[in-house]
């Protein structure tokens, strides 16, 4: 059995256009955008990541019964939004430069799956040790 | 400055050997002598470079920026050695040595195979200047000084005898919203130190550490390995470019062929160590997050792969005299792909693209070193394709591509396609933040099922037909064991494990199928020819591996649960008792003792959770039970030690002149209870907290919420408002921010005060035969190792 020419590039072509079709396709089913402007995030209802800085004035809450963790986020245009986040408290939030939190807007607030924290290089804190530990 | 002094020598050597290799190959026989020698001294420069760096490390020279940023006194030994590639700077500098190394190799393979040495060569010094060129001053160098850019130390880090200095006052800062302290170390504050007779050296005691995340024994050895496979897959981009400078395909293929074998099984090793170390460490419980990062070092691993298999059949072909042999212009694309991407994924992890999607990505590194990468990629993709284009014409017409459906060829040349195509989905995917896009795992997972399905029965398949062409009924008859065995086997797997996806089915037969075939094929090999075992073996690690990935994915389970001490529970259906924790490693960290038990038999496990010193955040170590057939993954997510309550109550976290409304009241912090900083500071009792004014039908009331330091205990002292119904207790408060965090309960809500319980809340997943991914990686390690032995023998023309 030996395939000629015009037939192998006539089967090559196919299963590259469905594999792409199907890429493409999946590719807008998962695919998230990132978002700076929170007008646009509260005005839709599709997952984004929403990118912006954590609200130090407005702190945060954890709610450790029912493992809810919640902050207020601002982007650079001063647009706020709650973020509530089903999770424990990242690691290194408090000295976050800024924050990307996974999720979409619903019921009033930024329901978010995943929280990114960058953090500044140039600070870092110190603290009594003791406060600390005992806080474990 | 001697370092970047040698650096800039190495440069020059650099450009020097690949002009006079590049002359020798033009035909001026006395430019070979001056190539070996500028090459071989620019590999010495760059090993006294590497030396100094590890030598100022070692010594705590804290006058240079890499040293102060990356390490610092309380490292041991072979994490400050580690360190060398702790940061940007420094990661170029292995790449720089490991690719320095390879060239010493391939200089001395290449003089011992005919004329290959010049084009070889002259194409790796292109490529060695590149990397000299990022560590440069104008660049990446690591041998910054401290001060040439303005920097703030924390005054931890600076000596307490000089800090008092009038000449100091000028540079010291305080950060207003954390009143932390700094100095502004910049040139001026060191020509001032300078004239005062005061060194460096003298004034910065210490450095900022490293990150605790990479303190750990992986951090000493994933980063060289990783760096040692994109190094070598330098070598095939070489010896592509080579065999079109020479319009000569027959050799390349013999002569690449071991160092592409060696390039993807240390590429590939790396690759899964870093995901060792992820699983080990990081406590969400994989070990492949299709990370940015991660997937960039595996899109060249797979396009390596793919040249594998098209190579072997450019080489079968080659030897049945069909002149340069079939895809040739397939395997030129596809080496020289390798290190495209590899230079690719560095200008994706390094450039700053990739800011806010991934965690390890560095931070913005500006718009030179940007573009500089972008000029990177460029040249070696212009090189590469501008020699493919010249020779386009004689390689087109010397193609050969008649094939039967059921040949090998066709096999492994499908095998090649889908390799590629995996790899063109996670380069998608990868890529996509750049246009401000972002896909999430289910992109990466969903179009990977039908590939490894595909994969996995290629893998056997093509074992079973022959070269050029294979009748129906031969196959038929060959298969008719393997094919049976593997379909009893999935029956097996579907029945125990209770698999209800169709595509899952599908996926494990196939890999059963590629499994069994292997075996089948390398029992009959142990008995004859053993050197033809590597790429069976290779693939018999691929089929576990793939297996492994189903099993300890899709039969995970995970469980988040709170254990009260004393209280044993049964988790996962294991009875897990939480007993306690005890300090380690110095007191720095806590380790957290739970003890398992299931059909009489006893284990215990101890995940770790601290306050890091270097970020002041918690860090969570998990642990792992390792037993045969599953891991018991037990990941800390946090400790109450019992004394607030919390967990009937509301934490609310308030900064100095914040206020909150909880249950009616309207709660404002009004002032900060100081401390007796000098007794603080020598380890005395004292007290510090927050002054509140509570609020609530009008009326006002003054609270202060205290934490009082006696002798080694602290004490959180809980405060009772009849009057508003109201029980506030102070959590955690920083003197330096003033922050305090508080929680507030309903006192009628809490009626019955119960006792003070500890809980640790964890998170426990089982990972079955997740062994099969890690030993399914290291047995097709095993068999690159061979395939490279058997094949450099063959590389001799």
């Amino acid at each position: 059995m030996v395939i000629n020419m015009k037939n192998k590039y006539l089967f090559g072509g196919l299963i590259i256009i469905v594999f792409l079709g199907f890429m493409a396709y999946l590719f807008t089913q998962s695919n998230i955008k990132y978002e700076n402007d929170f007008e646009k995030v509260k005005s839709q209802d599709k997952i984004v990541k929403a990118t912006g800085s954590w609200v130090k004035e407005k702190s945060y809450e954890i709610d450790s019964k029912n493992r809810l963790f919640s902050f207020y986020m601002t982007d650079a245009q001063g647009h706020e939004m709650k973020v509530v986040f089903n999770g424990t408290m990242p690691n290194n939030f408090e000295s976050a430069k800024s924050v990307v939190v996974t999720g979409e807007f619903k019921d009033g607030c930024f329901q978010a799956s995943n929280i990114l924290t960058k953090c500044p290089s140039k600070y870092e804190g110190q603290n009594i040790q003791e406060v600390k530990t005992s806080n474990l | 400055m001697i370092g970047s002094l040698i650096l800039t020598l190495a440069f020059a050597s650099s450009i020097i050997a690949a002009i006079m290799y590049f002359m020798n190959y033009r035909g001026y026989n006395n430019a070979l002598y001056y190539g070996r020698l500028a090459y071989h001294f620019m590999a010495m420069f760059v090993l006294v470079a590497a030396a100094m760096l590890e030598y100022l490390l070692l010594t705590h020279q804290y006058s240079f920026k890499y040293v102060y940023e990356y390490s610092s006194n309380e490292l041991p030994t072979g994490i400050l050695m580690a360190s060398f590639w702790g940061g940007q700077e420094g990661s170029f500098m292995l790449w720089l040595v490991l690719t320095t190394i390879v060239g010493l190799v391939l200089q001395s393979y290449s003089s011992r195979r005919g004329d290959l040495e010049p084009r070889v060569m002259s194409v790796f010094g292109l490529a060695t200047t590149f990397i000299l060129l990022m560590v440069s001053p104008l660049f990446k160098n690591p041998f910054v000084y401290l001060w040439t850019e303005p920097i703030f130390i924390g005054i931890k880090n600076i000596n307490p005898s000089l800090l008092h200095l009038p000449l100091v006052q000028n540079f010291l800062f305080s950060d207003g919203s954390s009143g932390q302290r700094f100095v502004k170390m910049n040139s001026d504050l060191y020509s001032t130190l300078t004239a005062a007779g005061i060194t460096l050296k003298e004034f910065v005691m210490n450095g900022k550490g490293l990150n605790p995340q990479l303190t750990n024994f992986w951090m000493q050895i994933h980063p060289p390995i990783l760096f040692s496979g994109f190094s070598m897959s330098t070598v095939p981009f070489c010896f592509a470019v080579a065999a079109m400078m020479k319009n000569d395909y027959k050799d390349w293929v013999k002569q690449a062929f071991p160092w592409l074998l060696a390039a993807c099984g240390i590429l590939g090793l790396g690759i899964m160590l870093g995901g060792y170390w992820a699983y080990e460490m990081l406590g969400w419980g994989g070990y492949w997050a299709w990370d940015p990062v991660e997937n960039s070092s595996l899109i060249p691993w797979l396009v390596g792969i793919a040249a594998v298999h098209t190579m072997l059949v450019q080489k079968k072909s080659q030897s049945k005299g069909e002149s340069i042999g079939k895809f040739a212009m397939t395997n030129l694309i596809l080496c020289m792909m390798m290190y495209v991407l590899v230079i690719y994924s560095t200008f994706l992890t390094r450039s700053g693209v990739l800011g806010d999607a991934s965690v390890h990505s560095f931070v913005d590194p500006g718009t030179m070193v940007y573009l500089f990468l972008i000029i990177f990629v460029g040249t070696f993709l212009l090189v590469g394709f501008g020699m493919l284009a010249y020779r386009w014409k004689y390689l087109t017409l010397h193609a050969k591509s008649e094939e039967g459906i059921l040949s090998r060829e066709l096999a492994l040349f499908t095998a090649s396609v889908v390799l590629c195509a995996s790899a063109a989905i996670v380069l998608v995917g990868t890529s996509a933040p750049i246009f401000g896009h972002s896909v999430d795992a289910s992109f990466y997972n969903s179009m990977h099922i039908p590939i490894a399905i595909i994969i996995g029965l290629l893998n056997g398949l093509s074992l079973l037909i022959k070269w050029r062409t294979t009748k129906a009924n031969d196959l038929l008859k060959k298969s008719l064991f393997s094919v049976s065995a593997s379909f009893i086997l999935t029956v097996l797997i579907i029945l125990f494990g209770g698999i209800s996806d169709i595509l899952v089915m599908i996926l494990t037969l196939t890999t059963s199928f590629a499994l069994i075939v292997n075996l089948e094929i390398a029992i009959k090999i142990i008995r004859g020819n053993k050197k033809m075992l590597g790429a069976y073996i290779a693939h018999i690690g691929i089929a576990l591996f793939l297996l492994g990935v189903l099993s300890s994915s899709i039969y995970s389970r995970e469980n988040t649960i709170d254990l009260i001490k004393d209280e044993p529970k049964t988790v996962l259906g294991y009875k897990m008792l939480f007993t306690g924790y005890h300090p380690i490693e110095n007191q720095s960290k806590y380790a957290f003792n739970i003890k398992l038990s299931r059909n009489n038999k006893e284990y215990e496990v101890n995940p770790v959770m601290y306050i890091s010193d270097f970020n002041n955040g918690l860090m969570r170590e998990p642990a792992i039970l390792s037993m045969a057939t599953k891991d018991i993954y037990v990941s800390p997510l946090g400790y109450d030690d019992g004394s607030t309550n919390k967990t009937e109550g509301k934490q609310i976290s308030l900064d100095l002149g914040g206020s909150a409304d909880f249950s009616g009241s309207k709660i404002t912090y009004n002032s900060f209870i100081a401390p007796d900083m000098s007794v603080m500071q020598n380890g005395g009792d004292f007290q510090m907290g927050a002054k509140l004014n509570i609020e609530k039908d009008g009326k006002a009331y003054s609270v202060d919420a205290l934490m009082k330091k006696e002798g080694r205990s602290v004490i959180f002292v809980p405060v009772e408002l009849n009057d508003a119904n109201i029980k506030i207790q102070l959590v955690k408060i920083d003197p330096s921010t003033q922050k305090a965090d508080i929680t507030f309960s309903e006192i009628n809500s809490t009626a019955a005060p119960s006792e003070p319980k500890e809980v640790l809340t964890i998170s426990a997943s089982t990972k079955p035969f997740i062994n099969l991914v890690w030993t399914g990686i290291l047995i097709m390690v095993f068999g690159f190792a061979l395939s490279v032995t058997r094949r450099l023998k063959e590389s001799f023309t």
